[in-house]
């Protein structure tokens, strides 16, 4: 019932608008349940190669998991030797 | 990406294997049962929301509207720390456990002789850490698990440098100490543990730096790792059950944590969850709120940006999420959803009786939710100069924006109401099951902000706004002042029982007795005592710095004793506890609080109240004295 309310009204909006980018962003013409983001009028629906591209370098990206996968990892060899020995070694 | 999923699973099910398999030895049933207990004896305020539905209602009523004029200083504790005192002290058999800001130092005191310090706990940090705490080094309290037949009872912190430590409860020692963030990578710990039956779930902080959001649950007995899943990224890391928003799929169910984003944007993509827990013990279903995506320049980050923002509800022994309402989509004003959970058993308007949520959000909505499906009951304008958003349909969930107050790059947004601090941030409020009404502590400031681009760097401040903040259209822009309000709240009809003005920001929360008075402390040093009816105001006292922690109680020796931290910090104070001028540093603060320095200064401690000062030393001149 939700879902077709927001369908119907996504349709309507479209109509009236003649197109999802015409009207200014109010977060109601939705693609889909839960995806509802439109770029705003003169802005573009991807940024990368345009000039607000923030270049992004994948190694940089990367390094939190990586320090959350090393912890995790250091953690439990910890706890392994918790269980082990009845103490904790830091 | 595949072999990190199978892997990830494969840890939950070897975690909750182990798990289940010490809960049986353990008896996991017995120290819930223990906790729930503990929390419904007035002699305890065990945990930091007081109870698992985080009501910050005390059944007390020594201390009542009628003669809370009489309270005066009991005891005092200074902690020998400055900056921002966040959160309570907890008080548990007898003995009370104070927490303090980096360096994150822990105190035990002996009710009976509040002068004696029974253990310390000093941990040693890297001091790296204060570079990368975005606002102030802020800590929000401890946690308490009542310990069983094998394990000892403990106290539970967080670390700044991102280390959750348990506490031996009597002595102090050291139990386990895991890692739970690397600052390296701009991640800390500021969030206070949440504890129930026996896992200890602790959230993430780092938003500012571009963290990507995570809540991870730990075994109280061993440390090992029982579950953790993100804010953003595939469903596999974001941890969404078969059956996610399956009562509610217009709010969106798979695969939005990376279609909702570009590229590879949330790995950087925030939504850290620094803020408050609550818990149902018997849908064992826990509630907390994502934060803000990174950048808070939007134009970098085309989307939705699920799951930031979000108010999840995920079952606790497997942490999986049976339901996820992002209440500000592609968010522009930094309006991090970490905010108090309270949960209560309420009449709707129909009559029906239900399991609810409210939660007063940064972005100046109120919301209410049936905490079992997720259903959206009510999202009302907490005050009604919050101009970013017309309304919330309730039908489909999302906040019909308004484009004037939108954000974007080349563009000065002005008058934006509520500012990146939000209507409400991080205050621990409370709700009074007989008069049906939650009190709120609000900030009452608009701003205006500006974007610029960025690069991302691992580690560094990956923020990418101007922000100027100033009070709301009802207070005093001109001088500074007007920044804050108190409001009684009535989630079912939308109605405010009273509403009254404050000088500055209410940061700390608000506290409820079933003797009719509602407790705050003021950024300006001061500890309130409101009638629970009307709002009068019935009682302050001057503390020694200001106060961004919120109230507790408990009873000792048959005497009813309210309790504050005082220690003027956080993100409101940056500008007096740095010496900050530029009225759009420390993230738009400064300006907004300028006034704040003519009022108080840095300190650190406990205030305990009592009526007429009674306490051990008033009882007994003996205590604490030197015996031959």
């Amino acid at each position: 019932m939700k879902l077709k309310t927001i369908a119907v009204t996504c349709s309507a909006l479209m109509m009236m608008s003649g197109g999802a980018t015409v009207m200014a962003y109010d977060g109601t013409n939705c693609e889909k349940p839960g995806d509802c983001w439109e770029a705003k009028p003169g802005f573009p629906e991807k940024i990368k190669g345009t000039k607000y591209d923030p270049k992004h370098s994948e190694k940089e990206l990367n390094k939190q998991q990586t320090a959350l996968d090393e912890m995790e990892q250091r953690n439990a060899e910890r706890v392994a030797n918790f269980k082990k020995t009845g103490k904790w070694e830091y | 990406m595949r072999e990190t999923h199978i892997s990830r699973w494969s840890k939950v099910g070897t975690a909750l294997a182990v798990s289940s398999a010490i809960s049986m030895i353990s008896g996991t049933a017995m120290a819930n049962d223990k906790l729930v207990e503990l929390q419904q004896n007035n002699e305890n305020w065990v945990m930091q929301g007081k109870d698992f539905s985080g009501t910050h209602y005390s059944t007390q009523a020594q201390i009542n509207k009628k003669n809370v004029e009489d309270l005066r200083v009991a005891w005092s504790f200074s902690t020998g720390v400055l900056n921002g005192h966040e959160g309570a002290p907890l008080v548990v058999d007898g003995m009370m456990y104070i927490h303090t800001p980096f360096p994150n130092n822990t105190f035990a005191i002996d009710l009976d002789n509040p002068g004696d310090i029974v253990w310390e706990h000093k941990p040693k940090q890297d001091p790296a850490a204060r570079a990368v705490a975005c606002c102030d080094v802020v800590n929000r309290g401890l946690a308490y698990w009542p310990g069983d037949e094998n394990t000892p009872a403990m106290i539970v912190k967080s670390q700044l440098d991102g280390h959750v430590v348990t506490l031996n409860a009597e002595t102090g020692e050291v139990h386990w100490k895991v890692e739970n963030a690397d600052i390296s990578v701009g991640q800390t710990e500021t969030a206070a543990p949440f504890v129930a039956k026996d896992l200890v779930i602790q959230g993430s902080s780092g938003a500012e730096l571009g963290v990507r959001g995570y809540v991870t649950a730990y075994d109280i007995h061993t440390g090992e790792m029982a579950w953790r899943w993100y804010a953003t990224g595939p469903d596999s890391d974001v941890g969404l059950a078969d059956n996610f928003n399956s009562e509610n799929p217009h709010y969106g169910q798979k695969g939005l944590g990376t279609s909702t984003w570009e590229d590879d944007a949330w790995k950087i993509g925030g939504g850290t969850n620094w803020g408050w827990y609550a818990y149902d013990p018997d849908l064992n279903m826990f509630y907390y709120g994502s934060g803000n995506p990174a950048p808070w320049n939007e134009t970098m980050r085309p989307g939705d940006n699920k799951w930031t923002m979000t108010i999840w509800g995920r079952d606790l022994d497997t942490g999986l999420a049976k339901f996820g309402y992002q209440k500000t989509p592609h968010d522009e004003w930094d309006y991090a959803g970490v905010n108090v959970m309270m949960l209560s058993e309420q009449k709707d308007k129909d009559g029906k009786m239900r399991k609810l949520l409210t939660h007063p959000d940064r972005n100046g909505i109120v919301y209410t939710l049936d905490r079992e499906t997720g259903d959206l009951v009510s999202a009302n304008k907490m005050d009604d100069t919050a101009n970013w958003v017309k309304k919330v349909d309730l039908e489909t969930g999302l906040p019909i924006r308004d484009p004037e107050y939108s954000t974007r790059m080349g563009h000065r947004s002005r008058d934006v109401c509520p500012s990146a601090m939000g209507f409400h941030n991080q205050g621990f409020d409370s709700y009074d099951p007989e008069r049906e009404l939650f009190y709120l502590g609000l900030n009452h400031l608009c701003m205006d902000w500006e974007p610029f681009m960025l690069p991302y760097r691992a580690g560094q401040f990956f923020v990418g706004a101007n922000v100027w903040s100033y009070p709301g259209p009802k207070g005093d822009r001109q001088n500074g002042i007007g920044s804050g309000q108190v409001k009684a709240y009535n989630a079912i009809s939308g109605d405010f029982a009273w509403e009254k003005m404050e000088k500055f920001s209410i940061w700390g929360g608000t506290m409820v007795t079933k003797g009719g008075v509602v407790f705050y402390g003021t950024l300006d040093g001061f500890i309130k005592a409101r009638d629970a009816d009307n709002g009068d105001l019935l009682w302050k006292f001057k503390l020694p710095s200001g106060a961004i922690g919120h109230p507790m109680t408990y009873t000792h020796e048959g005497t009813q004793y309210v309790a504050i931290n005082y220690g003027v910090g956080g993100w409101p104070a940056v500008g007096l506890v740095f010496d900050l001028n530029d009225p759009s540093a420390g993230l738009g603060a400064v300006g907004a609080f300028k006034e704040l320095a003519k009022t108080t200064q840095m300190g650190g401690g406990v205030m305990v109240f009592s009526l007429d000062g009674k306490s051990p030393y008033t009882s007994d001149l003996s205590v604490g004295e030197y015996e031959m």
